[in-house]
């Protein structure tokens, strides 16, 4: 079954903004090609395009050579076109065999769907990831019940379960572990041999290296560049995706002069935090540390985050300047000068269809009296926009014209705002461009220079290695290593993350 | 950690509360009224709660699909005019029958003009249905300004004392209703239907008709209120433009006692079925026990608010426990 | 199209002044004399006042999302106007005894809502829907059939009255202006309006920014139903009289009000001058086709298809196909 889709100058606007000016794609048989490009470039429209979601605005659409026209995601579907969605398509009250099977449910000869046939189908699908998820995930399980790595797998499935020709990966591998992503390439090969065709949308340039064959990169709504991957090294895809040269050095913090400031008082001190994925754990943070927090995804990174800053309850003894706390609503973690960029920007950070000024103004709105003093609010927004180089259309702008880093900058922008002691950063840098990613670096560096603490979760491993003094690995609720100094190593990091017992205490 | 939760239990038998203050009132109904299984006792009532039951399924179906629909009373009237003016007091069987259809086919057009401003044009329900309530009460005024006209008391007879092998005329219906709902239930339609309700954006980039399965809802639930229109009028014989006004607001209380979530894509069918059931059998309790009329308005809506508010109460519980 | 949008509220009043120019050529209208156009024009907004303030509270609930609607602002201003009219008992000095019941009553009614739908997770349309019930038996309760009261002249002076006989302003009017400056300081320039919206919008993000979801839903239910008191307090100082029907008629027409306004359904977005064309939009249309002595059934039906017509300009979700 061989196959080949072309994209050709493809157009596409959302009423003034262009997305895409001049997209190209190809893609054939047996390949991966990776789609590149920094945030806003037009990566997810062009995936839309391929898949029928959206309508093009101009350029051709080759499918085997020949023109065609998406009416709708039905129809790329039946031309054996699957998508794997970076916001996730699944009905979260509804099973897992439920979602997988939506619309090509097996039929009994009375119009009923055949349920026992569909788990069996599903239970053979689940097989694909097997040890990869917790052994409850069964097909009749509900996705509500599911955590975001076993729903993005579930997404995975759906799509595969068409035995689709052409396979678009949509930023699939960013709330997977490194098991899951592992687990996922072998099988990226294997359709690899039976002939699929795989597009692989991705901002992590160590994946892309590992399993593209091919590259296309995107800037700005148009392709400026194609070719075999092995052809060209990570830099200069790096600098394509960038127009200017900006290769960005990680900073750590005090450049190996000043290592964390050993010296500094103690700031915050947590002693045997638990709750329902954190199984106790200890830890002390000093003013102007910057602290990693490593592992897999969901091994309790996001609850020690939210338990600290009193939006989830928990049982042990949180200090801050050696004073016992309890907070019970993130009001009193903000009181006491914390701030949370949470894991969601979307769900969890931004108020989309209200302005940047809201959105910035949101946690200190008290500060500005009653009637609100909205001259002062407007200039103070404008310096913390101005020191964030946020690119916006203006103050008043909807969040949701911005693109993902500049949304990402109006979630830390709203805490600079309130000037905290402490940043609680849940993977501030996924799905960020690397522009943005590299002035987030500067950012922490800067911050952590000027006594602040931060407790600074990420995805990436490469992230905590080069930006952080001292990082702890979370596995299963517990902190399973503590990487400082010549311990810090990424095959360490690895090690602890997977459980694998031998980085220790340095 | 365990994830059969009371989600997953409230999704898998989302009528079991209902079915709980069913029973509770049941008792409490058969001590005020010890007759009320005898044979006659149980068909009066039956026949009483069926328009609401009927209207309770169709309004039922548009909610698990994740709209509302204000328009069902509305509908009801339109047919009970459509009834007492068309084929009258001395109408024939004939008549009726042919008018019985019309009045299926004003239903399904009614709930086509909610479907078509709701699926295609993307309007907001609870705002479009309360816009076309008022067209159609205002129809239904318009075919019969002052509540008069009638269908024959022979036909009508038919509806009120028919009990095939004893039962109550209205158990067979609802045996119908539930069969062909199970059905559904089991289809991919069914799944259409609360993917829809549960996720409209996912089902879409699925592949899910999304639109035509909307559009679909509303015209089942105006289907459905027709049906409850011809019961009401066969039930009280005459016509009354105002009839169905206030049997909106208790369809969409039957359905949400009935388990079936406004939210959309959570419940069934069955659920609110039982729920319109219970309502009618809170009247019939307040009407037996004698409380001062002047209060009796005050002390079912009581039981109503506490009825809806007991799953929340039990949750708040539970989540205190834990 | 960018050019051409315009803001709801504009298209509102844009629409009204149209609708309003339209109808002095109606054999009954004001013709070409233009103290009679002034005259009926400042009437028409002395009684958009009513809707006018009895949306207010409506006007909040929708902004703070999550389906918020007040279905017991109509029970709520009858309920007012009744309290103040046997407090009052035609005694000028009791006037502002009546006004504090009515708000109190109303806020803790609102309150209870508030409860329900915080705590209890009941949706605000079942909730505030069984809420009306139960006011509705209290009213029942309290009128027994009809309640002796009178309004006092201070309150007719103050409400139905021009502020001088050279300034033919009604005081209504421009006490809703004041109103309407109040709603504006609330809405935009407190710290109250800017987490309402921010709850409107997206309550995770509210509560993980600092935001007390839980206390401003309570309180924006609470606000609203205190709204709705001071709403039967005004109405009662008009009329004069009350009946237990006085307050329902205004409820629909109060979402309405705010949909026409341009205020986004599902919350996050919209204003309170909006709200106040949509007042004007619909109080016109419907004084219109009084005029035009229209029948019931015509009044409804082109009432429904206005409103129909306006969401239909403005009220579309957005479409699932970009």
């Amino acid at each position: 079954m061989s196959v080949s889709l072309s994209a050709r100058n493809i157009v596409k606007r959302y009423g003034g903004v262009v997305a895409l000016s001049d997209g190209n794609l190809d893609v054939h048989s047996g390949e991966v090609v990776a789609l590149i490009g920094a945030n806003g470039s037009g990566k997810s429209t062009m995936s839309k395009v391929i898949n029928g979601v959206v309508v093009l605005d101009g350029g051709q659409l080759l499918l085997d050579d020949k023109p065609v026209r998406f009416s709708s995601p039905q129809a790329a579907r039946k031309m054996g076109i699957a998508t794997v969605f970076q916001e996730l398509s699944l009905v979260s009250k509804m099973t897992v065999a439920d979602n997988i099977w939506l619309t090509r449910e097996p039929l009994k000869s009375s119009g009923m769907i055949d349920r026992k046939l569909m788990w069996e189908k599903t239970e053979a699908l689940l097989d694909l990831f097997s040890g990869t998820f917790k052994a409850d995930l069964k097909p009749a399980t509900l996705v509500s019940a599911l955590h975001p790595d076993e729903k993005q797998i579930v997404e995975i499935l759906k799509a595969i379960s068409l035995n689709p020709r052409i396979l678009i990966l949509d930023e699939a591998t960013a709330s997977l572990d490194s098991r899951q992503v592992e687990r996922l390439f072998e099988l990226v090969k294997r359709w690899k041999a039976e002939g699929k065709a795989i597009v692989f949308v991705s901002h992590r340039m160590e994946e892309i290296f590992r399993i593209a064959d091919r590259y296309s990169v995107l800037r700005n709504g148009k392709t400026v560049g194609q070719g075999d991957i092995k052809d060209i090294t990570e830099k200069d895809l790096i600098q394509l995706m960038t127009e200017k040269e900006k290769v960005f050095q990680f900073t750590k913090a005090a450049s190996g002069e000043d290592t964390s400031g050993l010296d500094h008082p103690i700031y915050l001190e947590v002693e045997n935090l638990t709750t329902e994925t954190l199984r106790g754990i200890s830890l002390k943070v000093r003013q102007g540390e910057l602290l990693g927090i490593g592992g897999l995804q969901g091994q309790g990174q996001r609850d020690l985050l939210l338990a600290l800053f009193g939006d989830i309850p928990y049982e042990g003894k949180i200090r801050i300047k050696g004073e016992v706390v309890r907070f019970k609503h993130p009001r009193q973690a903000m009181r006491k000068k914390l701030a949370l960029v949470p894991g969601d920007r979307a769900k969890e950070g931004l108020l989309y269809i209200r302005s940047i000024l809201d959105n910035f103004l949101l946690p200190s709105w008290q500060n500005y009296g009653f009637p609100l003093k909205m001259k002062l609010a407007k200039r103070d927004a404008l310096t913390i926009s101005e020191r964030l180089s946020l690119v916006m259309a203006g103050l008043m702008a909807p969040v949701s014209s911005l693109s993902g880093g500049n949304a990402q900058k109006v979630v830390i922008g709203k805490w600079l705002l309130r000037d905290p002691d402490c940043y609680l950063l849940d993977d501030p840098t996924k799905g960020v461009d690397v522009n943005t990613k590299a002035e987030f670096y500067g950012l922490l560096t800067e911050l952590s220079q000027q006594g602040k603490s931060i407790l600074f979760y990420s995805s990436d491993d490469d992230e905590l290695i080069g930006l952080c003094d001292r990082v702890i690995v979370l596995h299963d609720g517990k902190i399973r290593a503590e990487l400082q100094g010549a311990s810090l190593t990424k095959e360490n990091l690895i090690a602890a993350s997977m459980g694998v017992s031998n980085g220790g205490e340095a | 950690m365990k994830r059969f939760s009371w989600d997953e239990m409230m999704n898998r038998y989302p009528a079991f509360f209902a079915i709980i203050l069913l029973v509770v009132a049941l008792i409490i109904n058969f001590i005020l009224q010890p007759n009320m299984f005898a044979r006659d006792t149980l068909n009066s009532n039956m026949r009483v709660f069926l328009p609401m039951i009927l209207l309770a399924a169709g309004q039922a179906i548009v909610i698990l699909g994740g709209g509302i629909d204000i328009s069902v009373g509305g509908i009801v009237s339109i047919v009970n005019t459509i009834l007492a003016t068309q084929v009258g007091l001395n109408g024939s069987p004939e008549k009726m029958w042919t008018f019985v259809l019309v009045s299926l086919g004003a239903g399904i057009l009614a709930g086509a003009i909610n479907g078509f401003f709701i699926a295609f044009l993307r309007l907001q329900p609870i705002i479009t249905t309360y816009a076309t309530s008022f067209l159609y009460v205002g129809f239904a005024l318009f075919i019969l300004p002052n509540p008069g006209g009638g269908i024959p008391a022979e036909i009508a007879n038919v509806y009120r004392n028919t009990t095939p092998l004893g039962l109550p005329l209205a158990f067979y219906v609802i045996a119908v209703v539930l069969l062909i709902w199970m059905y559904i239930r089991s289809t991919r339609f069914g799944n259409y239907l609360y993917a829809v309700g549960g996720n409209a954006e996912a089902a879409y980039e699925t592949a899910v008709p999304v639109t035509w399965v909307l559009f679909s809802t509303y015209v089942v639930s105006g289907f459905m209120a027709a049906l409850a229109g011809i019961a009401i009028t066969m039930l009280s014989g005459s016509g009354n433009a105002e009839i169905g006004v206030p049997m909106t607001l208790t369809s969409i209380t039957a359905v949400v006692i009935g388990g079936t979530a406004l939210s959309g894509g959570i419940g069934g069918v069955a659920g609110p079925v039982v729920g319109a059931i219970t309502l009618g059998i809170i009247q019939n309790i307040i009407s037996f026990s004698r409380i001062d009329t002047w209060w009796e308005t005050f002390v079912k809506a009581s039981i109503i608010v506490v009825a809806l508010a007991a799953p929340g109460v039990i949750n708040l519980l539970r989540r205190k426990k834990v | 199209m960018r050019k051409f949008s315009i803001s709801p509220p504009v298209a509102a009043i844009l629409l009204a002044i149209v609708l309003f120019l339209l109808s002095g050529f109606l054999p009954n209208g004001f013709g070409n004399d233009i103290n009679v156009a002034i005259a009926q024009a400042t009437n028409i907004v002395r009684l958009a006042v009513f809707l006018g303030v009895i949306a207010a509270g409506q006007t909040l609930v929708i902004i703070s999302g999550f389906e918020g609607i007040d279905l017991s602002a109509g029970a709520v201003v009858t309920l007012a106007a009744i309290l103040t009219y046997v407090t009052v008992k035609g005694e000028d000095d009791k006037v502002l005894l009546a006004l504090l019941i009515s708000l109190a009553v109303g806020a803790l009614i609102g309150f209870i809502n508030g409860l329900g739908i915080t705590f209890l997770k009941i949706s605000p349309f079942v909730m505030t829907l069984g809420m009306s019930g139960v006011v509705t038996g209290l009213i029942i309760i309290i009128n027994h059939g009809n309640v002796s009261g009178k309004v006092a002249p201070i309150m007719t002076r103050l409400i139905a009255r021009p502020l001088s006989p050279d300034i033919p302003i009604p005081n209504a009017i421009i006490i809703w202006i004041i109103f309407g400056f109040l709603m504006w300081l609330l809405l935009e320039r407190s710290t109250f309006g800017k987490h309402l919206f921010a709850i409107g919008v997206n309550r995770v993000t509210a509560k993980l920014s600092g935001v007390n979801v839980t206390a401003t839903n309570l309180a924006v239910y609470s606000l609203a139903g205190a709204l709705a008191g001071f709403g039967g307090f005004l109405l009662v100082g008009n009329t004069g009289v009350v009946f237990i029907n006085l307050g329902q008629p205004f409820l629909f027409p109060s979402i309405a009000a705010v949909a026409v306004g341009g205020t986004l359904l599902s919350g996050g977005k919209g204003s309170y001058w909006g709200t106040m064309a949509g007042a004007i939009v619909l109080t016109l249309i419907t004084s219109l086709l009084t005029t035009m002595q229209m029948p019931d059934s015509v009044r409804r039906m082109v009432l429904g298809a206005t409103l129909l017509v306006m969401i239909s300009i403005y009220g579309r979700q957005r479409g699932f196909r970009q």
